[in-house]
């Protein structure tokens, strides 16, 4: 029996098919902030995958048990670059409930309009990340040139562009006045037209649902079974959102809508963070137009009676959770933080199995990675 | 009111057990339980309420014992208690009821020491490969020598507060 050479070839092409395992991290262009694969692949298809956390690491946990509660709201506020506020939110409503303190609501509408601010730059900064990681640089480019407006309120209101520092123990530290109010109002009815612009572009855009649909694909029960929270859990159909469901701050005063969706990819993580977006400018207006008049801070005492507490709050990635005990000192004897890109990070080799490695960067930005945030 | 369906289910579950809700804020509602009942208590969870949703686990040292909270949410927030002894601390896995908590319980092992018969990839979650694993961050230690900055800056007792 002869063997013809093309069956040679065939055979010797499918020998050599073989599986081949690629390190990809902890420094990689592909990768905004350190994190480290390794994912095996057959061909162009991926079939297994490893993450290693931990290179971000700095111990914000011990570093909290150490330092009194009024030195932790700027610990807690450097565990992310992006969403910081939530995290002083959460963690200060946390302290203040220890203390029992009733922060004053002119207070609380400040605290949720720079969460609902945050919420539109974190969201803007995600859309531009994934357009350039399908390849789409047009709309990254024009994200984040829009994203830029809504840098520059908040800017204005604290002092700084992504570390605000609004949040104090008993209210904040900014105010605003009506010149302001007016003035900001003006620009967030320009950002909706441009987000509108940008939604248009993307929805009819056929490159970019070729890139995006069907590709890391999460069902409803894989986001259960992985306790997936915030809009990537939406985006599979889990209507969950700690804004209506346990309602903080000013949420409890405001009307808004939770956007879900259904297919689980790419798409629909771009179809529910995109309406949130604009969803988000909507209470911006509602919390400036409702601002109620009084202060904006209540003294809080250094000490912290004796007690417990779990502080929970949406970031813009989903349900974020604080642990706080205090001992009766000036200190916390614990604080626990799980930020929402922990679980969402755990579905990610469900999520690559089977996928092109072209596709890797879009898989990767879809569920909205901070690894700052995982790794604290 | 699920809450309260849900603590008759676990007094059911273990009738040897005097089970007890704390409140505590914001919304939370403590249930201490004995190491050896958390296990089956979160299947009662699952598989009778659809209770799926672990937001995390925290684990601390309160000195004398290893303190592992379970914090659930279903429109509220469920938290169950237990306390495991200091000297080689171990509690069944979770992972088989809830695949989301591999992540939250190879971190408490890394920080705390704390095994969990049955995790199917217990390595370490952000401790550095070459760390050592005697070395447990969480642990309180005897001298808290752990970069206590007290140590370091001298005039932070005047920092202290006086209210």
């Amino acid at each position: 029996m002869t063997t013809r050479p093309s069956d040679y070839l065939t055979k010797r092409l499918t020998d050599q098919m073989t599986r081949i395992t690629i390190p990809i991290g902890p420094q990689h262009p592909a990768l905004k902030e350190p994190l480290s694969f390794l994912l095996t692949v057959e061909g162009e298809r991926i079939v297994e995958s490893v993450l290693r956390l931990g290179y971000v690491h700095r111990g914000i946990e011990r570093i909290c048990q150490n330092r009194n509660y009024v030195q932790n709201v700027h610990v807690v506020e450097r565990v992310c670059g992006i969403c910081s506020h939530i995290h002083t939110t959460v963690y200060c409503q946390g302290v203040e409930a220890l203390l029992g303190l009733q922060v004053p609501p002119r207070a609380l509408y400040l605290r949720t309009l720079l969460c609902e601010l945050e919420r539109i730059h974190s969201h803007m900064l995600w859309l531009g990340v994934l357009a350039e990681n399908v390849g789409f640089t047009t709309i990254f480019m024009y994200a984040w040139r829009d994203r830029e407006i809504v840098l520059d309120i908040m800017e204005e209101l604290s002092g700084g562009r992504v570390a605000h520092a609004v949040n104090v123990i008993g209210g904040v530290r900014v105010d605003v006045d009506e010149p302001q109010v007016d003035s900001i109002l003006m620009r967030l009815d320009e950002l909706e037209q441009r987000i509108e612009t940008l939604l248009g572009v993307i929805q009819h855009e056929r490159t970019f649902q070729v890139r995006t649909r069907g590709v890391g694909h999460l069902s409803a029960e894989q986001v259960r079974r992985y306790c997936v929270v915030g809009p990537t859990a939406r985006a599979s159909g889990v209507d969950v959102d700690m804004r209506r469901d346990a309602p903080y701050a000013a949420y409890d005063r405001l009307d808004f809508r939770v956007i879900t969706a259904e297919e689980g990819d790419v798409w629909a993580r771009t179809m529910v963070r995109v309406p949130e977006t604009i969803e988000s400018l909507h209470m911006c207006q509602q919390l400036l137009t409702g601002l109620p008049d009084g202060p904006t801070t209540v003294r809080a005492r250094r000490r912290v009676p004796p007690g417990e507490v779990v502080s929970r709050a949406e970031a813009p990635r989903g349900e974020l959770i604080y642990y706080i005990r205090s001992d009766g000192s000036d200190r916390p004897a614990r604080v626990k933080i799980r930020t929402p890109t922990l679980p969402a990070l755990s579905t990610l080799p469900d999520q690559l199995r089977g996928v092109h490695t072209a596709d890797v960067p879009a898989v990767l930005a879809g569920v909205d990675l901070c690894i700052a945030c995982a790794d604290r | 009111m699920l809450m309260e369906a849900i603590l008759q289910a676990l007094r059911e579950t273990f009738p040897a057990e005097t089970i007890e809700a704390r409140a505590v804020p914001i919304g939370e509602t403590f249930v201490a339980l004995p190491p050896d009942c958390l296990h089956p208590a979160a299947q009662v969870l699952v598989e009778r309420f659809d209770l799926r949703h672990l937001s995390t686990i925290t684990g601390q040292d309160t000195g004398s014992a290893i303190e592992l909270l379970y914090h659930f949410w279903d429109g509220g927030g469920l938290t169950l208690r237990t306390s495991l002894p200091r000297e080689e601390p171990h509690i069944a896995t979770l992972t088989d009821l809830i695949p989301g908590a591999a992540f939250y319980e190879r971190e408490v092992c890394e920080m705390l020491g704390v095994t969990f018969d049955g995790h199917p990839d217990p390595r370490a979650l952000l401790l550095p490969d070459d760390w050592d694993k005697e070395q447990l961050p969480m642990r309180m230690t005897n001298d808290q020598s752990i970069d206590h900055p007290t140590k370091r800056l001298p005039d932070q007792e005047t920092h202290r507060p006086n209210d």
